[in-house]
């Protein structure tokens, strides 16, 4: 089985030059999930565009990303946009349409799916992501932790196999942190979350990978990456609580 | 959301709201047309028109002090413009009859915009064949209206709490500064808006 | 300047909405082909920051405030067929969702303030921009152009309302147009002073030009103007022969003379009219051009103490990566 996304040697340099990827190479097989972590400006939001397709702009960079083992290419960009569910970082930005039924049901209206067909993955999304009866709910009166539900709703409704994160858990309170954990444990599918939050690493992902400055520094194993103290403190990490104390959570 | 005084009764339930949309609007339009296109020598048309339009706020079940700010918020506009009319042989008479049509009309428009959510109503507009780039461009507007206006207030705010000594001409270059910071900020949000649109398969 | 219900009759709110149909429907058309995709949420974003821009206040004296319109603002920021649909829809939102502006009357002020104000201070804005160089130049324009839009957009809603007979030519012309040139003032001075903080932050935001719209092409320029031009026949031509008579009658009738809109002019212009000079429609195009030109030379002015000469023109910094 191919894996759910790999990436070979990607390099991408902005407009005026500066480069914000250098040869960054790893995969990720079915079914795992796996965190992305590193600095502000390492990389992780660059990366994660290149994963949807949204870069580079025209679609020529050097290496490649495969999904599902087929390459990222301009003719592949819709069916790649349809398994990779990609979550933005700002649920504002997200969220753009005046009703939570009209944002859900965006991703399938633009698959061209029918009205009833439409509808149930609506409310099937929004009941995955612990919302139901949301439907006609206007975003202003939502919170940031009901907003992000309601992203994530709309990224589900896609039917993605693959589930891309940036930072879901900043902003949320502790509770709608640990709802957020909770909801993330029980989608099954493949998923590559890139955050500062160590503790939800440490909790999630099996795996990790640590950007900085563009590069892929260090991947393998949580606990025993997090637990590299040295490592976690050059790249502006840190060992996580977590892992200081050695009683299980 | 602070904002939400802007559109705090547009979801209460009543019989009113529970009405179709287009049928509403299409009520509003209707009684707009009728009161507007009335020729001035039947004030007892106006006084039946008054008394459906209260009866209907009453079944709204908006508050009525609400109702009245509302309507008192553009009052003025009213007034100024008819005041003018004042101007001219036969002035008063025309005054209070142009006073009274355009307040019952505001009070339609008023009684529609707080039973009707906006999103309902442009989904009429949709239904009419308004054109798909204005429905977009509307749609957009009404989700980032309360954001916007939030940002600027916390703009504002937070220059306030660094002026020390107001003075006019600082006043007006530094509100010069929030209004160009919005366009920025909103035309970097655009181009977000973009990315997860096309990230969710926009065509 | 928003109309509300119950002012205009059938005849002009008909012929106004007629005319913001076909400038409204040639804008959507015009940026359908030639908008980027990726610039269309722009057009939604950017009519909510003119709403939220417009509920800033700006402090003016002993308690009143200023606001800013905003639609020169938007024609230089994102071109005139996108300016047109963004105020349209800012004025489609006012008047649904709050009831400012009468629904009836939405065909009036869309073409007042979208039209007029939109494409009618976009051109003299691309008029002299390109007459005057740099941002200098283009602080110039828009100062310009936004007091003169504003200003001509109320002498059509002046029109519009004299057209039905609600009020008389010689009330609400001066009256009308008299505010607004002092309200276009404050709209020239956030304007400028907007354009030159958006200079200074982001200058790449000012060359939207090529990039929104490329130079209308001239169908579109024909058609646009087709429109302004009829719109002007209808609503103010009737108003330039009438009004000094008017004005007087009137004035002497009740007494009003000393309530007049304190005029723009310097005093040697009494009563709009040049003295010596009988005929009273040349006077008032002889004052009206003299009061234009007094405009143009503060908005000159204006443009210099925003953007001083010994500064570089492109002192700008590359552009922010993401």
């Amino acid at each position: 089985m191919s894996a759910a996304i790999e990436v070979r040697a990607l390099g991408f340099r902005y407009g005026e030059g500066t480069e914000a990827l250098r040869g960054v190479s790893f995969s990720i097989a079915q079914g795992e999930c796996v965190g992305l972590i590193g600095p502000n400006g390492a990389g992780k939001s660059t990366l994660l565009l290149h994963l949807n397709g949204l870069l580079p702009e025209s679609l020529k960079s050097e290496g490649s990303v495969f999904v599902d083992g087929s390459p990222v290419t301009a003719d592949t960009l819709h069916e790649v946009r349809r398994k990779v569910g990609l979550l933005f970082q700002d649920a504002n930005d997200q969220l753009f349409c005046p009703t939570v039924f009209e944002d859900v049901a965006f991703g399938p209206q633009q698959l061209g799916l029918s009205e009833a067909a439409i509808r149930e993955r609506v409310t099937q999304a929004l009941a995955q992501a612990g919302i139901p009866g949301f439907e006609a709910r206007a975003p202003h009166h939502l919170s940031v932790g009901e907003k992000r539900r309601v992203c994530l709703a709309g990224v589900l409704a896609c039917d993605p196999s693959i589930l891309v994160l940036d930072e879901p858990s900043s902003s949320l309170d502790p509770r709608g942190r640990r709802e957020l954990k909770e909801l993330l444990r029980q989608i099954p599918i493949t998923k590559l979350i890139a955050t500062h939050d160590l503790e939800l690493v440490v909790e999630l992902c099996s795996r990790v990978i640590v950007l900085d400055e563009g590069r892929v520094v260090a991947q393998g194993p949580t606990v025993e990456v997090l637990s590299d103290e040295e490592l976690m403190l050059r790249h502006s990490l840190e060992k996580p609580h977590a892992l200081r104390h050695l009683h299980p959570h | 959301m602070r904002h939400d005084f802007l559109d705090r009764y547009s979801r209460l339930d009543s019989p009113i709201h529970r009405l179709p949309p287009a049928v509403k609007l299409v009520s509003a339009l209707a009684l707009v047309l009728a009161v507007v296109l009335l020729p001035p020598s039947r004030p007892v048309f106006l006084a039946a028109v008054a008394v459906v339009l209260l009866v209907v706020a009453a079944l709204s079940r908006i508050p009525w002090p609400a109702l009245l700010w509302r309507v008192a918020l553009l009052e003025p506009f009213v007034l100024g413009v008819a005041i003018l009319a004042l101007f001219q042989p036969g002035g008063w008479r025309l005054f209070v009859i142009l006073v009274a049509k355009s307040t019952l009309c505001l009070l339609t428009m008023v009684l529609l915009s707080n039973t009707t959510p906006f999103a309902d109503l442009l989904r009429v507009l949709k239904a009419w064949r308004m054109p798909a780039l204005l429905v977009t461009t509307l749609s957009l507007m009404y989700r980032y209206l309360f954001v916007l206006v939030d940002e600027a207030q916390r703009m504002q705010r937070a220059r306030a709490s660094r002026t020390f000594a107001p003075k006019r001409r600082r006043a007006w270059r530094t509100m010069a500064t929030v209004i160009s910071q919005l366009f920025i900020r909103s035309s970097e949000r655009a181009e977000r808006i973009y990315a997860a649109m096309c990230a969710r398969g926009w065509r | 300047m928003h109309i509300p219900d119950g002012f205009l009759d059938t005849k002009t709110a008909v012929a106004a909405g007629a005319l913001a149909a076909g400038a409204l429907g040639l804008a959507l058309r015009q940026a359908r082909a030639h908008l980027p995709p990726r610039r269309v949420p722009l057009l939604g974003l950017a009519a909510a920051f003119v709403f939220a821009a417009q509920m800033i206040n700006f402090p003016v004296a002993g308690g009143t405030s200023g606001h800013l319109i905003g639609a020169v603002l938007a024609a230089v920021l994102l071109g005139p067929s996108a300016a047109v649909i963004v105020i349209s829809a800012v004025l489609i939102v006012q008047c649904l969702m709050f009831a400012d502006g009468g629904i009836s009357a939405l065909g009036a002020n869309i073409f007042n303030m979208a039209v007029l104000g939109g494409v009618g201070g976009w051109a003299i804005y691309h008029l002299v921009s390109r007459a005057v160089k740099g941002l200098f130049g283009r602080v110039l324009a828009a100062a310009f152009a936004a007091w003169c839009s504003t200003v001509i957009a109320s002498v059509a809603c002046a029109g519009e309302l004299a057209s039905s007979h609600t009020v008389r030519f010689s009330v609400v012309l001066p009256t009308m147009a008299g505010i607004h040139m002092l309200i276009g003032v404050g709209e020239a001075l956030i304007t400028a002073l907007v354009l030159v903080a958006i200079a200074r932050a982001r200058p790449e935001l000012l060359q939207p030009d090529e990039a929104t719209e490329p130079r209308p092409s001239y169908g579109a320029v024909v058609a646009y103007g087709g429109v302004i031009a009829l719109g002007l026949a209808l609503f103010v031509s009737p108003l330039a022969s009438r009004w000094p008579d008017g004005l007087d009658k009137t004035a002497e009738a009740l007494g009003f003379k000393d309530k007049t809109a304190a005029p723009v002019l310097p005093a040697p212009i009494p009563d709009y009219e040049v003295p010596g000079l009988h005929w009273s429609t040349l006077g008032t195009a002889i004052a009206g051009a003299a009061g234009t030109i007094v405009v143009f030379v503060l908005a000159w002015l204006l443009a210099r103490v925003l953007v001083p000469k010994t500064r570089p023109e492109n002192t700008a910094s590359p552009p922010a990566g993401r």
